[in-house]
Parts: C-alpha cells; structure tokens; sequence
C-alpha cells in the first residue's frame, strides 16, 4: 500500500517537473513580487495641490502645501487637471478658482480646501485607530488578493494539464488494473499540489509581508491556503476527469476565471455593497483568506464546516468520477 | 484566399476561439449596464457616523462633501472604518464639534480630509470670506467607467493575439502544422492568414464593444479606426510570435498571461501616475497598448494631444515588429534548413 503511494507521488512529482510545474509558480511569484514592490506599494493619491496668484504679496506667511505661480495664466494652466485648487489674489476679495472635477461633493469639498488653506486653518489631527500604515495595508491586501487567484486559478488549470497529458499516455487505463486504491491516485495528487500551494504561500507572504509580518500572519493563512487549495485541486480534479479535452476545460477554466472570481475581487477590493454577493462561495473564502492576512478573526464555526463538507463531497464525488471513467476506458 | 476560408472554417468548429472574442463583447456590455451611480460613489469620500448621535445638520453638511453611511453603534463604525477594503472616516459627533477618526491606510487625500474636516466643521457658519468661481468642463462625468471601457478596448484589440497563440499552439499538438509541411502551403501564406483571422476577429469583436459601450462624435471615428486597425494587426502579429515560439499549450498560457498583463497594467499605471511630460511616459510607447490606450483615453477626454504621437508609434511598432518576424522565421529556417 505504502509502497504504491510512494510510488505514485514519484510519479506525479515527475510529471510536475516535466510540466514546468514549477517554473511557472516561480515566474508567477518574480512578477506579483515585483509588482507589489514596484508599484502597488507606490500607489496613493495626494492632497489637491493649491496655487496662488499673489502679484501684490499680500500673504506673508505662506503655508508649504501652496505653489505660487507668476500669472492668471499660469494659475488656470496649472488648475486644468481638475484636480487643483487655485487662488487668485490680484483683486480685491480673493478669488477661488478651479474646474469641476465631475463630482459635485469632490468639489465642494475642493473649495472649503482651498479657503481654508488660505486662512491657515487646514490643521488638526485624525485619531488613528487601525494597526496598520497604508504601505503595510496595500501589502497585506494586495499579497492575500494575488495568493488567492494563484490558488482559485493556476493550481487549477496545472491540475488539469497534468491530468490530461495522463489521461493522453492512458496512465488511467493502466491505473484500472493496478493493485493501488483509487482514492490513493487522487491523494498523491492531492498531496504534492497542497504542498508546492502552501510553499507558494509562505514564500508570496515571506518576500511581500517581510519576515516578521509574515511570521505573525502565515498559522492563519496557511489554513485558508490549505482550505482553497483543497477545494480548488479536488475540484480541477473533477472537471479534468470528466471534460474530453483541454479544449473544453480551457472553456470551463475562462468562465470561472470571469465570473466567478472578478466578482469577488471587484467587492473586496472596492468595497462595493452587493447583497446578492453573500451568496456567492467563493466570496466568503476571499473574505478569510483577506481576513486572515489583517489578522481579523471574521471566519466562524459554520464557515469551516461548510469548507469541510465541501471538501468531504469533492472528494468522494472525484472517487466515484475516477471510477466511472475508469469503467470507460475498459 | 481559400486558404482564409479553411482559417474560418476550423474557427467556426473550435468554441474556445469564439469565447476569445466574445468575452470583451459580454464585459462590455456588464460595463454599460453599470449604472453611473454605484461607479461614481467609489470614487466620492465615504462618511461614517452614528445613527441617532449625529446631529441633522452635520449628517446633511457632510453630505455636500461626500457619501454618509449610518451606523447602529460605534462598534460597527469602527469596524467599518478599520476595513481594509474602504477609506471611510469616522465622524463622531461632541456637542458643538466633531471629532474624525481613521484606520491609518487611508490614502493622503483623506488622510487629509480627515485632519481638517473638525476645523472645517466649526468654521461652516462662517461668511464666505472669498469669491468662488467653478467651471464646468464638458466632459464625461465617469472617469472610472471611461477607464473600464478603454481596458475592456484593449483587451478587445489585443485578443487576437491570445486567439492566434492558442490556435496555433493547438494545430502543433494535434500534428496539423506537421501536416501544412507537405501541403502545398508557404509558410509566408500561412503567417498572412494566421494574421488576417487575428486581425478581423480583434476588429470584430472590438467595434462591437466600442458600438456597445462607447459614445464618440463622427470626427473621432477615423482616428479610432486607425488605432484598432494597427493594434489589432500588431496583436495578430504578436499572436504568430508566441505560437511560433512556445512549445506546449502551458508555455503558451503563460506567455499569454504574462503578455496580457504587461499589455493592461503598465498603460493605466502611467496613465494614472506618472505625468505626460516626464521621460518614463515618452518610454511607456515601447508598448503598443500604450500608444493605443492613451489615443482611446484622450478620445473619451475629447483631447488630440496624444492621438498623433499614439498613431505614430503604432506605425513604428507595426513596421518594426512585423521585420522582426520576417528575419526570426528566415533564421529559423536557415537553421533547420528546409520550411
């Protein structure tokens, strides 16, 4: 018995290797990397910037957030972006000038900015009460999103592509005659992808999170790499065995990765309320697996015995399609 | 031209090459059903207050300045404005002021808004100490839709070269390009009608997201040709290069994915943040999509200024590129010695 595993997880490890299994999880991991750290990292949006026109220096002090320009000219040149703010001191009573951005409360807000910008009053402190600093945030946000579209999608669709390459040789037909359980076929495989997934993650969050952030976080997000990845190989697992060709799974594969995962991504990073997305699984695994990179203990009891049941049936359900396929193939 | 029709006679038979150029036909028209609303309330500055704490007047004063968002207890504010996915700001309200709070990963802008919102709030009876003068520019109202759609353009106008790859890495698994060897077929033939299908499935598919989904005036409608004729050649050309060069159907997702990326994200990176006149910018026409995306951005903007110098580098890439190919294949074939 033991042998037999043995035996078939060589076997599968090899076809990993020969797959360039690897080499494409390590590619994928250099570009999310450099992506984060070069730009994702980067990204803000600045305070809008105000311009003064002051021909006659009537402001002696002059806060730093204000670029002086030399003429009307220059001051509405500068506020074209619709972002800026300016003012314009050559008259009598001081001008605000700017162009609307499209959004009215943008605008108005704009305005009491730039007024108060004037007068010196824009000052005051926010309580701060997240633990986190905006690079940090984008980090542990960003690295939870990636992760979990490496694991929905491209564990997935490695799955299938050894299993058809398999299935191509007939290793299931000579498997038919084999004395290894079925169930055992789809454990190695099941094995060596949870492994090289959750090798994955640790070595995403290490190079992204840093080593003491990750440290803290990994315990969390290992179980719900480990919880996707399951759901995620069983359920390629499936489709592979049972779609005729890759043809059809590259079909299959386009839908999931459309419809069921921009969603998902599109609520959870944006923020958007939609009530129907309740509904949606794949939802709730984004939201642990975010929940688990902001160490917030969201994710409850029912939670992982739907992720428990679910993988109990994809994994029985692939038993009993193995079987019948086997059964075809004589 | 025969040989075109057998092009489109084993598309016709393959259903993952229709989905290729149906998918940016559904995104689009998704993007269209989006109401103007729920895109432009992402953009506005989010408020959160205490249901029955906030008095009237400081929930309709925030209300000039961005959404408000009503929360049963302060429990519940706090997890909302500790939300990773949001940038709300707290407002809580003490008698005659207000007191804001933040998570700390807010974006500057409001971070800002929340340090000054307080100060703000007590000087809010206060006489208008300036004149203010606001323009209206005409111009579209939804700068996020704009960029949806413009992504969705590309992805159009470049999907025949994901079409192309997958077509011809998919004759080379099941031995047709074994085949095409011994047929009386040149391989200058073969590149011409790989590129014709490319590009005609990448027009198609893209003048319907652009009928679906876009709203030009008819001068704008040349220029806009113009630029989906040269992308869609280019990423018909590009098509060939990766079916030519990768060796299984994974090497060729991943080249395509790899590319996809490279072709999306840097153009609305440099769109977003790097200023027009900076070199970078100048470096961003290396890719084409870039050329092609600021030409559609300053079409959404009705601006020209980027239009010329867009149709310009797509010009050079498509003459560039298309030598490239032309002295790859004679290397290859010099190489291997025969087709």
């Amino acid at each position: 018995m033991w042998n037999g595993f043995f035996g078939l997880l060589k076997k599968d490890f090899r076809l990993m290797l020969s797959g360039r299994f690897f080499v494409l999880a390590l590619g994928s991991l250099v570009l999310y990397s450099c992506y984060i750290n070069f730009v994702y990292v980067k990204l803000d949006q600045e305070i809008y910037p105000v311009y003064l026109y002051d021909p006659q220096e009537t402001q002696s002090v002059i806060s730093e957030s204000v670029t002086k320009v030399e003429s009307r000219e220059a001051l509405e040149a500068a506020c074209a972006d619709r972002y800026s703010v300016g003012i314009d001191l050559s008259a009598g009573k001081p001008e605000l000038y700017l162009l609307s951005s499209g959004l009215e409360t943008a605008d108005h807000y704009r305005m009491i900015w730039g007024e108060a910008v004037l007068k010196g009053t824009a000052k005051g402190k926010a309580e701060v009460i997240g633990l986190h600093n905006k690079e940090m945030k984008n980090r542990r946000e960003i690295t939870a999103e990636f992760l979990f579209f490496e694991l929905s999608a491209v564990g997935f669709l490695g799955l299938a592509s050894m299993l058809f390459k398999e299935k191509q040789m007939g290793v299931i037909r000579v498997h038919g005659i084999l004395p290894v359980r079925r169930s055992v076929f789809i454990f190695s495989k099941l094995l060596l992808l949870l492994a090289s997934d959750l090798l994955f993650t640790v070595l995403l969050t290490g190079v992204n999170l840093g080593f003491l952030a990750a440290l803290e976080v990994l315990p969390a997000v290992l179980l719900q790499a480990g919880i996707l990845s399951l759901i995620m190989t069983l359920t390629g697992f499936l489709c592979a065995v049972r779609l005729p060709d890759f043809r059809q799974f590259s079909l299959f594969y386009l839908v999931l990765a459309v419809f069921v995962t921009t969603p998902v991504f599109l609520a959870g990073q944006t923020g958007i309320a939609w009530k129907w997305i309740f509904y949606h699984p794949v939802y709730h695994l984004f939201r642990a697996m975010k929940s688990a990179y902001f160490s917030m203990s969201t994710t409850s009891v029912p939670y992982y015995l739907f992720c428990f049941g679910g993988i109990v049936l994809l994994f029985l359900s692939a038993c009993r399609t193995l079987k019948l396929e086997m059964a075809k193939e004589g | 031209m025969n040989g075109l029709r057998y092009q489109l006679k084993s598309v016709r038979r393959d259903k993952m090459c229709i989905l290729t150029f149906l998918l940016p036909v559904v995104v689009g028209i998704a993007i269209h059903l989006l109401s103007g609303m729920s895109v432009q309330s992402i953009s506005e500055t989010s408020f959160g207050v205490v249901q029955n704490e906030a008095a009237d007047d400081t929930v309709t004063w925030l209300r000039q300045s961005g959404t408000v968002t009503e929360y049963e207890s302060s429990d519940a504010l706090f997890s909302a404005v500790n939300e990773p996915s949001t940038q709300m700001i707290g407002v809580i309200q003490e008698g005659d002021a207000i007191k804001t709070m933040i998570s700390g990963d807010e974006l500057e802008v409001n971070r800002v808004i929340a340090d000054t919102l307080p100060q703000a709030y007590e000087e809010r009876t206060e006489p208008l100490s300036v004149e203010r003068t606001l323009i209206h520019v005409e111009a579209d109202r939804e700068g996020l839709k704009s960029l949806l759609t413009a992504i969705t353009l590309i992805t159009a106008m470049f999907m025949g070269c994901t079409f192309n790859a997958m077509n011809m890495i998919r004759e080379k698994e099941d031995g047709i390009a074994l085949i095409n060897q011994v047929l009386p077929l040149t391989a200058r033939s073969y590149a011409v009608q790989k590129i014709l299908l490319g590009f005609i499935g990448g027009t198609a598919s893209t003048i319907v997201t652009a009928l679906i989904c876009m709203r030009t005036e008819s001068a704008q409608v040349l220029p806009f040709l113009l630029i989906l004729l040269l992308s869609a050649y280019l990423s018909a050309l590009i098509g060939l290069f990766i079916g030519t060069f990768s060796s299984g159907l994974m090497t060729g997702i991943v080249v395509i994915k790899v590319v996809m990326i490279l072709f999306l994200a840097p153009p609305v990176f440099f769109y977003l943040i790097v200023p027009d006149n900076a070199v970078v910018f100048g470096l961003s026409y290396i890719l084409p999509s870039s050329a092609a995306f600021y030409a559609i951005m300053d079409l959404f903007n009705r601006q020209s200024a980027k239009l010329w110098p867009a149709l310009a580098a797509l010009s050079v890439h498509a003459v560039f590129w298309s030598i490239v190919y032309k002295l790859l294949w004679s290397y290859r074939r010099c190489r291997h010695g025969g087709v």
